[in-house]
């Protein structure tokens, strides 16, 4: 036999099927770009750097494994129904005489290209959105772009690895299926039904239970950060699920619609239930993909459109006065106060040159020490040279100590404290006793102030790291306690912070170029002395930062859901058209047997009333239970605003909803254009 | 009156360009009386099955007019055909033409849930024609599931089901064992008997020969006929093989 023979035989049969094929095809490259936009976005490091930046590439990281798995399932079911379509070809050959080595290399051949054609396109489509989403931010936004794409050949070499193995399981299963069948049962295959899988229940009750489990799982997630290997658990058992859940589901509802004679025997459900039943798993596979990408539609929708248009709110958490000078440095020395006091005089006294008046001021200054808290216990073991990697993020606090004078100062309360006593507040849901032992210091909590620790610290409850905030006497005193603990490297684990923030009654412009001139004068004074940072920000030069990031994100939601949309339509086209072209056989016996155009446009609508709801419902469920996560993580952006969240969702849901209905509206008719 | 009343069929099909066009029927007149059980014979390329989906109304002639039970096929529009088809005829197909999705049943119950008729309705008139035609037992089944005289029985089920004036068949023994075409056959016969009218297209010497009458078309008109009078299956047999020899050598002689 010619050399080639096996490659022209393949080329040439998916090209007499590319009816089914093309779709196919452009699904594959999809699937191939969105894990590369994903991959990139994940690891490529362009977010690192901007507010909540951690928290976006982790999302994104994870968003790879999901990508993983949904590829597979997907195409794996996709391909099956490719396959299926054939089999009477495939029968044919085998009756010629092929063997099913032979097959298997036709097959083999098939897959290759679709593979090749599939991981160059993709990865294409990949590098030109993420060039797009370039030219998109630099559009969108008019401030400096923050991001630069570039092609990382880490994130080429991940997806051609990652899709090389899928296809390769999808090339053993085609072989299975060709393969093990007898060249008559290839050759019938079309015309059976698809057998209703064995163990259906055990599919349902598996389904469920893993819906169930991942349910479980994204409630009880108190910090998704921290849990994130759980909340990817929580992902990926709901995905599994949701397809189990669906096609089992898909068959029994099929099953109890056909018990049910008065509905089934009825001209609009009669040839539409029928015909779901005789595709059952495939159904239930294609509405399961449908509902995963709506959900992964409305999550990343609704919480970055939240962000986008919570923006300002961020910025005033975050930024609570006009103008905010930070100082901070490891280890203790007794000049520091003293320090404080002069750079506070000489940044007010910068700020009055500069025409400012100083409103809201709020300067003080804090002794710090980190490390694991367990049982009202705090080791200290870390601080910021620690490798956060390997920190477990559940059980770290920082405790900040000030002094009780500052404090009433400061913020204007007449509180006393002992030696040995402390009040005691925190932002985050940290478990405190009656006694605190801070290293091996006890103190005795006399008074909690958590609902006032905002006002020392309002990003209190953004930060990855929850604080305790104590208000001792003499913290200086408390601080000597703590100047004994190194880290490996002999860096001290106290830390000094020095804080001043107020208003200014300047316009706004001029308000960033106080902070700009503050910022060099801060610089100045505190680079010779071995600050480890210190820095001056305005409420105003953020918002730029803000807008822009926020903006990004929001954008880049938007490109992702278009990709998703966009698969969403292919699915739903490829499976009408597929299905078309195999009812239409059946619609013109109908026909000859005394159907009229308007039966088949009323059963056409029958069945899309029956499947239409199904997946932007699970969708809707899904997406109430990963709400709380989502908020969460919003969080650490600086947005606590539940509202407008649950607001940004119930939108997202209507246009998703809207433009779903479209999308099905127009694949049904094209199915009945190729139908009737 | 007579039940079907066929007056001078014209169909004349155009080749794509327009160029010479192909007079498949070129005049057929006959009628057809109610009970009557008529078999259309001619060499494939006659026209009959022509004749036949023009009958059915899944075709339209190009002159002549089709008059079933007073009603001119010409008169129906365009819309209501299928709901006429449904309603008057029962079409019996050479390739059986059941859908794969449903099963024999479901099948059957197609032209009635169609008609938008009840489920109990539907279930007391298949139970009514189960038995005659010996599908009792294979109604839950699929068409993959059963051979093919069992799914051309259902298919007769599905063309007696829904009580038409006039069954019309296209070669329904065409793709059937000789023993199957042997019950099948008898089926007709019985349904005959039972009072329905048959009109059907063939050309098989053995299926002709139950019929009350032979036509015999030819180069698209009706060449000649062959009533059976009292003449048992096999004196028909006879008649119509003699019939067709005339013919091949009348057809030879020109």
């Amino acid at each position: 036999m010619k050399a080639g023979f096996y490659p022209r035989m393949a080329a040439n049969g998916m090209r007499k099927n590319g009816r089914l094929y093309a779709p196919y095809l452009v699904t594959c490259i999809m699937m191939v770009a969105v894990y590369y936009i994903f991959h990139f976005l994940g690891y490529s490091g362009i977010m690192d750097g901007m507010p909540g930046g951690h928290t976006a590439t982790d999302m994104m990281r994870m968003g790879t494994y999901i990508m993983t798995l949904f590829g597979l399932l997907f195409l794996f079911y996709t391909q099956a129904a490719l396959i299926r379509g054939r089999k009477k070809e495939f029968g044919l050959y085998s009756i010629l005489g092929m063997n099913r080595f032979n097959l298997g290399r036709i097959l083999f051949f098939e897959t290759l290209f679709t593979w090749a054609a599939a991981t160059a396109g993709g990865l294409i489509a990949g590098i030109g959105l993420s060039k797009l989403a370039e030219l998109g931010f630099t559009r969108l936004i008019d401030v400096p772009v923050r991001y630069t794409f570039s092609v990382p050949m880490r994130s080429v070499l991940m997806t051609v690895l990652t899709y090389s193995a899928i296809f390769f399981l999808i090339c053993l299963n085609s072989i299975r299926q060709v393969g093990f069948a007898s060249p008559i049962e290839l050759v019938t295959a079309e015309k059976a039904g698809e057998k209703p899988p064995r163990s259906n229940w055990v599919l349902g009750i598996l389904g469920f239970a893993s819906l169930g489990a991942g349910y479980f799982i994204a409630l009880r997630i108190q910090q998704p950060m921290s849990a994130l290997m759980w909340f990817l658990a929580a992902v990926i058992l709901i995905m599994i699920g949701t397809y189990l859940l669906l096609i089992a589901g898909s068959v029994i509802l099929c099953r109890m619609l056909q018990k049910n004679k008065n509905y089934y025997y009825r001209t609009n459900h009669f040839v539409s239930v029928s015909s779901m039943m005789y595709r059952m798993k495939r159904n239930g596979a294609g509405l399961a993909s449908i509902c995963i990408l709506l959900t992964m539609i409305l999550v990343m929708m609704s919480s970055t459109s939240s962000l986008y248009t919570g923006a300002e709110q961020c910025l005033d958490t975050r930024y609570p006065n006009e103008v905010g000078a930070f100082a901070c440095k490891y280890g203790y020395d007794e000049s520091l106060e003293d320090l404080g006091e002069k750079l506070d005089a000489d940044l007010k006294a910068a700020a009055m040159e500069h025409g400012a008046k100083i409103i809201n001021n709020k300067t003080f200054y804090e002794w710090s020490v980190s490390g694991y808290f367990d049982d009202s216990k705090l080791d200290i073991v870390l601080n910021s040279k620690s490798n956060l990697a390997f920190v477990n993020y559940d059980r770290v606090a920082q405790i900040i100590f000030i002094d009780v004078d500052v404090y009433n100062r400061v913020f204007g309360y007449h509180e006393t404290v002992a030696p040995g006593e402390a009040l005691v507040g925190t932002a985050k849901n940290i478990e405190i006793r009656d006694e605190i032992t801070i290293g091996d210091v006890p103190f005795r909590v006399t008074k909690r102030i958590d609902d006032r620790v905002g006002e020392i610290d309002p990003a209190a409850k953004i930060s990855a790291c929850p604080g305790i905030y104590m208000i001792v006497k003499d913290v200086n005193e408390v601080a000597k306690n703590y100047i004994r603990y190194k880290d490996f490297d002999g860096a001290p684990m106290l830390a000094w912070f020095w804080e001043c923030r107020f208003d200014t009654g300047l316009a706004p412009d001029e308000q960033a170029a106080l902070a700009d001139t503050l910022n060099t004068r801060i610089n100045e004074e505190l680079q010779p002395l071995d600050f480890d940072n210190c820095y001056c920000e305005s409420h105003e030069a953020e918002r730029g930062d803000f807008v822009s990031t926020f903006g990004g994100l929001f954008f880049l939601g938007l490109l992702l859901s278009l990709i998703f949309l966009i698969s969403c339509v292919i699915i739903m086209y490829y499976k009408q058209i597929s299905e078309g072209f195999e009812d239409q056989s059946r619609f013109d016996i109908m026909q000859k047997v005394g159907m009229t155009k308007e039966d088949i446009r009323r059963s056409v609508n029958s069945q899309m009333r029956t499947v239409f709801l199904i997946p932007i419902l699970f969708a809707c469920l899904h997406l109430a239970v990963v709400l709380p996560i989502v908020q969460k993580l919003l969080m650490l952006f600086g947005l606590f605003d539940i509202p407008r969240l649950i607001l940004c969702s119930v939108v997202c849901v209507l246009i998703c909803g809207m433009v779903y209905s479209v999308i099905y509206r127009a694949t049904s008719n094209a199915y009945y254009r190729i139908v009737s | 009156m007579s039940l079907l009343e066929a007056k001078e069929i014209r169909k004349t099909y155009k080749t794509r360009f327009g160029g010479a066009s192909v007079e498949a029927l070129k005049g057929v007149s006959f009628t057809v009386e109610k009970g009557e059980y008529v078999a259309i014979m001619g060499e494939s390329g006659s026209g009959k099955t022509t004749l036949l989906n023009i009958i059915a109304a899944l075709d339209r002639p190009t002159e002549g007019t089709v008059v079933l039970d007073g009603m001119e096929l010409s008169s129906v529009r365009d819309s209501d055909l299928a709901r006429f088809r449904r309603d008057n005829l029962g079409y019996v197909f050479q390739d059986f033409n059941l859908l794969d999705t449903f099963s024999l049943e479901d099948n059957i119950y197609l032209p009635l849930v169609l008609a938008g008729m009840k489920a109990e309705e539907m279930k007391k008139r298949l139970d009514d024609l189960a038995a005659p035609l010996g599908i009792g037992d294979l109604l839950k089944k699929y068409p993959y599931e059963v051979s093919g005289g069992q799914k051309q029985r259902a298919a007769v089920a599905r063309a007696l089901i829904t009580d038409p004036r006039i069954i019309l068949a296209d070669e329904p023994t065409g793709a059937l064992d000789s023993k199957s075409s042997d019950e099948l056959l008898d089926l007709f016969a019985e349904v005959n008997r039972m009072g329905h009218t048959i009109l059907m297209v063939t050309h098989s010497t053995r299926a002709a020969s139950r019929a009350s009458r032979v036509m015999f078309i030819r180069d698209g008109v009706v060449f000649h006929q062959i009533y059976r009078g009292d003449a048992t299956d096999q004196q028909m047999y006879q008649k119509i093989s003699d019939a067709l020899t005339l013919l091949a050598q009348d057809g030879d002689g020109r």
